[in-house]
């Protein structure tokens, strides 16, 4: 038994291709606890990155600069009323939060955070996260329908309407990034993990492979999967100014909450979709390039770029840390502030202890992959923040001859020309 | 559609425009929130709020003369004075004076009528009250409202 589960230690696979279901189900809970902390934070982070690009403070008052507002935010969604409206279909109504979830989360099995850190490598798997990410339509369907309200049903038509003209075009860029994996072997993949592997082994990036065609894929890509989430500004389905909430307009309390760790959660896996298929997945930039050799004794011995990049997860962390510290010590010396300053003290000492951990050598070999995925994941949480800070929604018959008229010829255009020059080079 | 356009449109150079301006204001400097009970705000010099009834510091006497030009002045008729005859000096002193902050509209017409340096409208503006005893007198009006200092 223990040689099972330490057994699978030494192999360089996931848990999936290993066959150890323990370890498997070790993956699957850290990603699912992993994806929904990444909620709470993005909760935060979207509040106040919004606030601060409309001139506004944000979550000032729970905990040290509203830090604790996720949480007091969780506890008011649970122990809110949870109301079915008297003539809403039951069962649908109350299985359409459960199913988005699912559906949410089944995305994440295929999602390589690293080499090893995926919970399996399916040899379909951008086809499974296309397809599963998808069902989530029939979810928000489902909601709409349910709840009998005229709103949510608006809501709900125009979100099918929406993920399915931008599933066209979505589909279309990732098979062009899927040919590019069969450059030199004459056999591509859509296996994740193989999709990286392919653009480590031609030393390039997807975006900037048969440059511009790579980077055009990835802009409607960029495009496509804005629209794909219902984020600004393609967030017809839930335009609060024309449909109150649209589909979750009945929902409340914790069914509510499910909707929006489920919309959250779709951001997170489309955005590593691009990030997998166009942006290196787990690779550092630059990769190929190792630098001189340099020998550190009992610590390093190799490439002293590869070295540096090794250090980068630790310094993050006593970044952060040295943050919450020096916000620590520019707190108010108030009697009433004493408990938010020991707090925030705690909280930098024990990010700057996992930054110690993260310097050990056997750590910081395995968490390189996950620092650079999540890294380029959260550029893209950004980039979801910051649009919507920006831009203003677009009306229904613009976002339809953006869908249709611009990102499917284009779509269609780049496959086609990648499939010429593919076979021409 | 000129060229122009069509390069505008092709690499989004509107779309970025308006990115950098809103990645530009994430600085803290440019935060325009006040969080008013920590931080109080600055009041102009002519700013109308409660009014307030100057005493003579030296002496602790009201500087009102009772001349009831006041209440005469108000448009609102919000104002009343009561005065009774100091029996010593045969002046005028005033008794009461009393005033309704739900129908005041801080024009401050009582306080260019008054002959004396007494009626004042003062910057203070936090009189909201928990009942409804709208009318405030003589002796919150002479001391001024006192705000509460919060912490936090």
């Amino acid at each position: 038994m223990l040689q099972y589960v330490t057994g699978y230690l030494s192999q360089p696979v996931t848990p999936g291709e290993a066959g150890n279901y323990i370890w498997a189900l070790i993956y699957i809970l850290v990603v699912i606890m992993g994806v929904s902390g990444v909620v709470l934070g993005m909760n935060w982070g979207e509040r106040k990155a919004l606030a601060h690009m409309q001139v506004r403070l944000g979550p000032m008052r729970v905990g040290p600069h509203g830090l604790l507002q996720p949480f007091a935010d969780a506890l008011k969604l649970l122990t809110k009323e949870d109301i079915i409206p008297a003539g809403a279909d039951k069962l649908v109504f109350s299985l359409a939060p459960v199913a988005i979830i699912v559906t949410a989360w089944t995305v994440f099995l295929v999602v390589p955070f690293g080499r090893t850190h995926a919970i399996t490598d399916m040899n379909i798997g951008v086809l499974f996260m296309l397809g599963v990410s998808s069902l989530s339509v029939l979810c928000i369907v489902m909601a709409g329908w349910a709840s009998n309200s005229n709103y949510p049903l608006m809501g709900a038509l125009r979100s099918s309407a929406q993920m399915v003209s931008y599933e066209v075009a979505m589909g279309l860029v990732v098979v062009s990034a899927v040919m590019m994996t069969a450059t030199n072997t004459n056999v591509g993949t859509l296996s994740m993990i193989g999709i990286v592997e392919a653009q480590a082994s031609q030393h390039f990036w997807f975006i900037f492979k048969f440059f511009p065609l790579g980077l055009i894929a990835f802009v409607v890509f960029a495009i496509a999967m804005v629209a794909e989430t219902n984020r600004a500004p393609f967030d017809l389905p839930e335009a609060e100014s024309e449909l109150v909430a649209g589909f979750h307009t009945e929902y409340s309390g914790f069914r509510w909450s499910l909707f929006m760790l489920a919309e959250y959660s779709g951001m997170i896996a489309v955005s590593s979709i691009a990030v997998t298929l166009w942006l290196g997945g787990w690779l550092r930039p630059f990769a190929s390039i190792h630098g001189p050799q340099i020998t550190i004794p009992h610590y390093w011995r190799g490439g002293a770029l590869d070295f540096a990049a090794s250090l980068l997860p630790a310094l993050c962390m006593f970044l952060l840390a040295l943050f919450c510290l020096v916000g620590a010590y520019r707190m108010p010396r108030l009697r009433t502030f004493r408990i938010q300053t020991a707090g925030l003290t705690v909280f930098g000492l024990g990010l700057g202890f996992i930054g110690m951990v993260l310097l050990c050598p056997p750590v910081r070999d395995r968490v390189q992959d996950i620092f650079w995925f999540t890294a380029k994941i959260g550029v893209f949480m950004y980039l979801f923040i910051w649009y919507r800070a920006t831009f203003p929604r677009y009306r229904f018959d613009q976002l339809m001859r953006v869908g249709w008229k611009v990102l499917l010829p284009i779509g269609l255009g780049v496959l086609i020309l990648t499939a010429i020059v593919g076979v021409l080079l | 559609m000129s060229v122009a356009s069509v390069l505008r449109k092709t690499f989004f150079v509107d779309l970025v425009k308006g990115l950098a301006v809103t990645f530009k204001y994430q600085s803290p400097k440019e935060i325009y929130t006040e969080q008013y009970p920590l931080q109080r705000p600055t009041i102009a010099e002519r700013y109308r709020g409660l009014p307030r009834l100057n005493v003579n510091p030296d002496t602790g006497e009201s500087l009102c003369i009772a001349c009831d030009l006041c209440a005469l002045a108000c448009p609102e008729h919000l104002i009343s004075v009561k005065s009774e005859r100091d029996p010593k000096s045969k002046k005028k002193v005033i008794s009461t004076w009393t005033y309704d902050t739900s129908r005041c509209m801080f024009c401050g017409i009582c306080e260019d009528s008054c002959p004396t340096d007494c009626l004042e409208l003062s910057q203070d503006f936090e009189f909201a009250t928990y009942s409804r005893d709208f009318i405030i007198d003589r002796e919150r009006l002479e001391t001024g409202l006192v705000p509460k200092v919060y912490e936090r």
